[in-house]
């Protein structure tokens, strides 16, 4: 409850600012419909020369791809906006202020800023899914759906841990600018079916750095194409990175406040 | 213990990274780092009882911030115990944080985008502080800061003094009954420096609140403070009252001495004499406390004296003394219980 009223209160403020800048928020979304577009048109010239990708019809890829936005989304109204604070707080020692107050310090620098506007973005991103489960209807189950979901909101929890990992590795580095950088190269390549890659490298994003897990495995879900022990392996790894993500941040905490010197 | 904060032989050691200058020890250091020690707190104790206000002094380095700091918790030390009100700070629990409150004068608490009644509000719902009492809260520190017409504003678009009045706030909202205020007034003007000062002193008379303040400005200390903790080098160099201060460091006072006009006299017989005179075109001699009589009897009958006048040493005068010499700590701190029982804790 006491988290809760925190974050609402975060909310309106980030609503009240968006507010207080119309024009801003109008040239964001229209870039931001121009991009969608782009993507779109992307992907039908690829179509126009081949049926599938990597054994991926048109509908599941712009599936896919709404998926790709959904956790772009997640980084640019969150992600960005708050490691920019969190890296400037760091230097400037205002982070101490944070650590002060008696509420989570990892709520508080996850969701100071929120981009507001980037709700469009989530919209887009929702329809894009809708239309490509449409597109390639026919061979969906209600199994198929609800894993789905299931691995969808996983895969988003995945990357907030992955986002709160590289955070706390500044408490170590102290000057680690590029700490949102490396992730934001990882979902690049979650834009393609991991099915893409060679073995290898699929292994790497599954299971070492789980990208895949939060776009291409949930569209698979989708497809049927995953047993319920793959579905249940896969959130089993969604636990295991939240426990990992957690240990790396209150270990970074502690190195911060010289408690593990 | 009934005491707002007890220190005993608490202690910080850094380990820095060091290397030589130039390219290639740079190059060496990246491969095998060298680490040094730095003692930044060595075994420093004291005891502040509940609603003093001390003044924490040393110059820069001296390890003020990071006592401050071990004692809001944010740093756990290498060595020692510290109590605040009955908390171990660093164990950083929830009732230990919502009882006290750090103010570091050199940086911002508040978001530069967004007026500070949204930082308030945001406050408002992390330290759970119910409508009837945030009300009440702010609008007393509203009466003492004049906060009104300017929290609506960003903050970005207040000037120093103003944005200072905001940090105060919003670091108060909470009924701290302990303040560490760190270089408060870093920066204002001497107008805007005495109302934060003024402020304090209303603020501590009508909450009870412990407060431990350091500031390079003396006007801060001597206006608030009846007791110093000084430290150097990381030690513990004195602890005690502000005016016993004098008589341990600088036990001397000043005679002012205005000849009639024309007459001249070498005065450095009678002490040592200041390079100028005065604004009042006075020569200021410098004597023993306990010659002050004496030598102003030779003065009077030996020479044309016009005026006179005995002044003690200013404070900053004194401190600075203090701080130059490099005494060890063990002359001039005291045991605890003796410094408490002076400043009548």
């Amino acid at each position: 409850m006491h988290y809760l009223k925190i974050f609402s209160t975060l909310v309106k403020i980030n609503v009240e600012q968006e507010l207080a800048y119309r024009a801003d928020t109008v040239i964001n979304i229209s870039q931001l419909i121009i991009w969608t577009a782009w993507d779109l048109l992307a992907l039908s010239i690829i179509f126009t020369n081949t049926a599938s990708l990597g054994g991926w019809g048109a509908g599941e890829l712009v599936a896919l791809l709404g998926v790709f936005r959904l956790v772009n989304a997640l980084m640019a109204a969150l992600i960005w906006p708050n490691t920019e604070r969190f890296n400037t707080a760091m230097r400037d020692g205002t982070l101490d202020y944070t650590l002060l107050l008696p509420a989570p310090a990892l709520l508080l620098v996850s969701f100071t800023r929120i981009a507001i506007w980037r709700v469009v973005d989530f919209v887009i991103a929702i329809t894009l899914i809708v239309i490509g489960v449409t597109m390639s209807a026919g061979g969906l189950t209600v199994a198929g759906v609800l894993s789905f979901a299931l691995l969808l909101s996983s895969g988003m929890v995945i990357f907030y841990s992955l986002w709160i990992a590289m955070l706390a590795f500044t408490f170590w580095f102290i000057k680690f600018d590029n700490n949102v950088t490396i992730l934001q190269a990882l979902l690049e390549a979650g834009r393609y079916p991991a099915t893409v890659y060679p073995p290898w490298l699929r292994m790497i994003v599954t299971f070492i750095v789980p990208i895949a897990l939060a776009t291409t495995v949930p569209v698979q879900a989708l497809r049927g194409e995953l047993q319920w022990w793959q579905v249940l392996m896969f959130l089993g790894v969604a636990v295991v990175v939240v426990a990992v993500s957690l240990r790396i941040w209150r270990a970074g905490l502690r190195k911060y406040s010289g408690a593990s010197a | 213990m009934s005491g707002a904060v007890n220190v005993e032989v608490l202690s910080k050691t850094y380990r820095v990274p060091e290397r030589e200058a130039g390219f290639s020890a740079a190059a060496r250091s990246f491969f095998r780092r060298k680490y040094r020690d730095v003692d930044a707190v060595k075994e420093v104790s004291f005891a502040i009882g509940r609603g003093e206000i001390v003044g924490f002094l040393g110059p820069n380095g001296a390890g003020k911030t990071t006592t401050l700091k071990m004692l809001s918790g944010l740093l756990h030390p290498t060595g020692g115990r510290a109590d605040v009100l009955g908390f171990t700070p660093w164990d950083r629990k929830p009732e230990f944080l919502r009882s006290i409150t750090l103010v570091m004068g050199q940086r911002n608490r508040l978001s530069w985008d967004i007026p500070a009644a949204d930082s308030f509000l945001l406050n408002q719902a992390i330290y759970r502080i119910d409508d009837a009492q945030y009300k009440r809260t702010l609008a007393e520190l509203d009466e003492l800061l004049e906060l009104a017409p300017i929290i609506k504003k960003p903050v970005r678009n207040l000037s120093l003094g103003e944005r200072m009045k905001c940090e105060l706030a919003a670091a108060l909202l909470h009924g701290p009954q302990v303040l560490f205020l760190d270089e408060p007034t870093i920066g204002l003007d001497i107008t805007a420096q005495a109302r934060i000062r003024s402020f304090l002193r209303e603020y501590n008379r009508r909450t009870g609140a412990t407060i431990l303040l350091t500031s390079h400005y003396m006007a801060d200390v001597t206006a608030l403070c009846e007791r110093i903790i000084m430290i150097h080098h990381g030690q513990l160099k004195y602890d005690g009252g502000i005016t016993d201060l004098s008589r341990r460091i600088a036990p001397v006072k000043l005679i002012g001495v205005a000849l009639r006009d024309g007459a001249e006299a070498d005065l450095t017989r009678y002490g040592e004499l200041s390079a100028e005179e005065n604004e009042n075109g006075r020569r200021m001699i410098q004597v023993p406390a306990e010659d002050v009589a004496s030598v102003t009897a030779r003065l009077l009958s030996e020479l044309p004296v016009q005026d006179l006048n005995i002044e003690d040493v200013p404070i900053e005068a004194v401190i600075e003394k203090a701080f130059n010499e490099g005494e060890p700590a063990q002359a001039e701190a005291r045991p605890r219980a003796e410094a408490r029982q002076e400043t009548g804790a």
